[in-house]
């Protein structure tokens, strides 16, 4: 049947293989591609500046932990408020690594060549992934929504270990050699090339495509089960919490690889990047993008650093009313943001990803209402 | 010997300022299902208000923090209200994390006034001489501490065995259908509830602030320290919030004493109730006195 791929307005799937495919059209397809394409042309825009560059290149990093953090919280269904530190995890481990053995053994200078960071890169998330699996232990226990307190906890401890260890500087920067590409010394965030963009926005690429296979693998849809009704998939023989061990033993994968590159984008490690501020940070994007939802974890941190700035402008203009004593840049940013996070919970739980749903459908449909 | 007794001592009087801001977590939880992130955030707003009371208006310390606790009742009403009110029948999940952006908002509203970087201490409203057991010593502060737990405790034990709201809090507690159906208001409860949390984090909050002074970061990690206690005595008991809140002081003030010169900087005291907390997540998940829940599928 010769069917004009461009018009089909919705999935008309026949089989199980057709229902498991990642792409549910061939219009979402092609304009993935498009897509993609345009977000390696970003760096060559008139308008990109060293500002916008780094807060593009932020962007790219958050994103990856946030969808580490959409799969504990959107799609296992457990709060998890230790994600900064599982990000600390795989940064400081990054970090270390590279100090007390690659740079002794296998005798760096001042730079590491790329393919030690890309082998790093996994090796940074394993660590972490080791940490979420043992926060998530409890789940084996535990029903309902104890385990945010474990996260809780982590966090805490893990910033108190961090600041009260000599070996790690004691929270204190610990430096990180810059990366050697193809014979280029690549020098992060002191200079800003499109080095980081293509590295962040290709590992994110990577990243959200094992997120979108893991999800219509047996172990995706088990977690949905799990978070839906935890006995009834009990019944159906998924173990709730081996599943939930696993949800958070990824969620930390996906921190531990953000946290690595990190560290080596900013070329230090310091504990003030992990704190539980962040943690919340973290959640408020996977909120407002969209809990349950890869394209929500695209959008939030997008959505949320973008704002960044104009909450700084925000702050600024009140300043001009406040006396001089009361700081408004650090009264501004928890306010707006926990508005933020209460008013989407309130007035749109399913958050951006729902607006871009709607606006998807509404062009598919067009001219028709319905 | 007399520093391990010392160490108890001072454990008891603290682990009371943890019962009591513990109580006010359980109440809420016990009636919501909804674990309070903002529990901090509250004892710092208490703490903060009693402050600008006698210092700034002039009262009296026990005529400010009796106003400040009265002003509490209405900013847990008030919560209540504006942000858990919307929640009611959405999944607890998101209420949790409704209380987490709380945390967020009203720390960012104290950072507004000029509470945000005060380091101040209440003007000195007891004798300085501490009380001399042999070698044991107590400040008052302590006993004022241990004090405002059984006053609270025992109002809280009058409420719920005596008062008809009380009782109404205990039904709603033990199934909310049920309670509904007979005519129970939920709103009115959960309400009550924060308001609860509200007042006896003020009277936390005031303890810590003649212990310690008054400074926000360390009030809100006070508000913290709430978690261990409350799962090592079950997160809806309020006489697990008293032992757990006791037992966790006194660990806290042994780890502070023995094993502070083993880490570099010190400060055991502050990280070593989490370890508690993880382990007892691993091996007893429901506390001392917490209710089990069995299911069978």
């Amino acid at each position: 049947m010769a069917v004009n791929r461009w018009i089909q307005s919705g999935n008309y799937r026949r089989n199980y293989k057709e229902d498991q495919t990642i792409f549910a059209t061939f219009s979402e397809q092609a304009s993935l591609v498009v897509l993609i394409i345009l977000l390696f042309l970003v760096p060559y825009a008139p308008f990109m500046s060293r500002s916008l560059f780094r807060l593009f290149d932020l962007v790219l990093i958050y994103t990856v932990a946030v969808m580490g953090l959409n799969i504990v919280t959107g799609f296992a269904g457990q709060i998890s408020i230790g994600h900064a530190a599982f990000m600390g995890v795989g940064a400081y481990a990054a970090a270390t690594i590279t100090r007390d053995l690659a740079v002794p053994l296998l005798g760096f200078a001042d730079a590491v060549p790329f393919w030690y960071v890309l082998l790093l890169l996994p090796v940074s998330g394993l660590i972490a992934a080791t940490a979420g699996a043992f926060v998530g232990l409890p789940s084996f226990r535990l029903k309902h929504l104890y385990l945010a307190i474990a996260t809780l906890a982590f966090q805490i401890i893990f910033t108190w270990s961090v600041g009260h260890t000599p070996w790690l500087k004691q929270g204190g920067s610990i430096r990180v050699p810059r990366v050697e590409f193809f014979g280029e010394i690549i020098r992060g965030s002191s200079a800003i090339g499109p080095f980081f963009y293509y590295f962040g926005l290709v590992v994110v690429i990577v990243m959200a495509l094992a997120f979108r296979n893991l999800l219509r693998s047996k172990f995706g849809r088990a977690l949905v089960a799990v978070r839906d009704n935890d006995r009834a998939a009990d019944a159906m023989g998924i173990n709730p919490g081996a599943t939930k061990v696993m949800a958070f033993a990824i969620g930390g994968f996906y921190a531990g690889v953000a946290g690595a590159l990190l560290a080596f984008y900013n070329g230090s490690v310091i504990v003030e990047s992990f704190s539980l501020a962040i943690s919340i940070d973290f959640l408020a994007m996977a909120i407002i993008g969209g809990l349950g939802t890869l394209v929500g974890s695209l959008i939030g941190p997008v959505f949320l650093q973008f704002l960044d700035p104009w909450v700084e402008q925000l702050a600024d203009l009140v300043q001009w009313v406040m006396p001089s004593t009361i700081d408004v840049g650090t009264a501004m940013r928890p306010s707006v943001f926990g508005i933020i996070i209460v008013l989407f919970l309130i007035f749109e739980p399913r958050g951006l990803a729902n607006w871009w749903r709607l606006l998807r459908q509404y062009f598919k449909r067009w001219p028709f209402k319905f | 010997m007399t520093f391990f007794l010392q160490l108890i001592v001072t454990g008891v009087a603290v682990g009371s300022i943890y019962a009591l801001a513990a109580l006010g977590f359980v109440l809420i939880y016990k009636s919501s299902r909804v674990i309070n992130f903002a529990q901090g955030e509250l004892i710092a707003i208490g703490a903060f208000i009693t402050y600008g009371l006698t210092v700034w208006a002039g009262l009296n310390i026990w005529l400010s923090l009796a106003i400040a606790i009265g002003l509490m009742y209405l900013l847990g009403q008030g919560i209540e209200r504006v942000f858990l009110r919307p929640m009611i029948g959405e999944p607890i999940i998101s209420v949790i994390m409704v209380t987490i952006a709380l945390a967020s908002v009203l720390s960012g509203l104290v950072y507004f006034t000029p509470f945000g970087t005060l380091t101040a201490r209440f003007p000195s409203y007891l004798p300085d001489t501490p009380l001399r057991f042999g070698g044991i010593v107590l400040r008052w502060e302590h006993l004022v501490g241990i004090l405002l737990t059984v006053i609270f405790i025992s109002v809280l034990l009058w409420f719920f065995t005596r008062s008809t709201l009380g009782i109404a809090m205990r039904a709603v507690a033990d199934d909310q259908m049920a309670s509904l159906s007979v005519g129970v208001s939920i709103e009115k409860v959960f309400a009550l509830a924060w308001a609860a949390a509200a007042m006896s984090a003020t009277a936390a909050g005031f303890v810590v602030g003649s212990l310690y002074g008054l400074e926000l970061a360390g009030l809100i990690a006070i508000g913290l320290r709430v978690f261990p206690v409350v799962i090592l005595g079950g997160l809806d008991s309020i006489a697990g919030a008293i032992v757990g809140g006791i037992t966790i002081g006194i660990l806290e003030q042994l780890a502070s004493g023995y094993l502070d010169q083993y880490v570099p900087g010190g400060g055991t005291g502050e990280v070593f109730p989490f370890v508690i907390l993880i382990v007892l997540l691993l091996f007893k998940p429901y506390g001392l006195f917490g209710t089990k829940e069995i299911e069978r599928v």
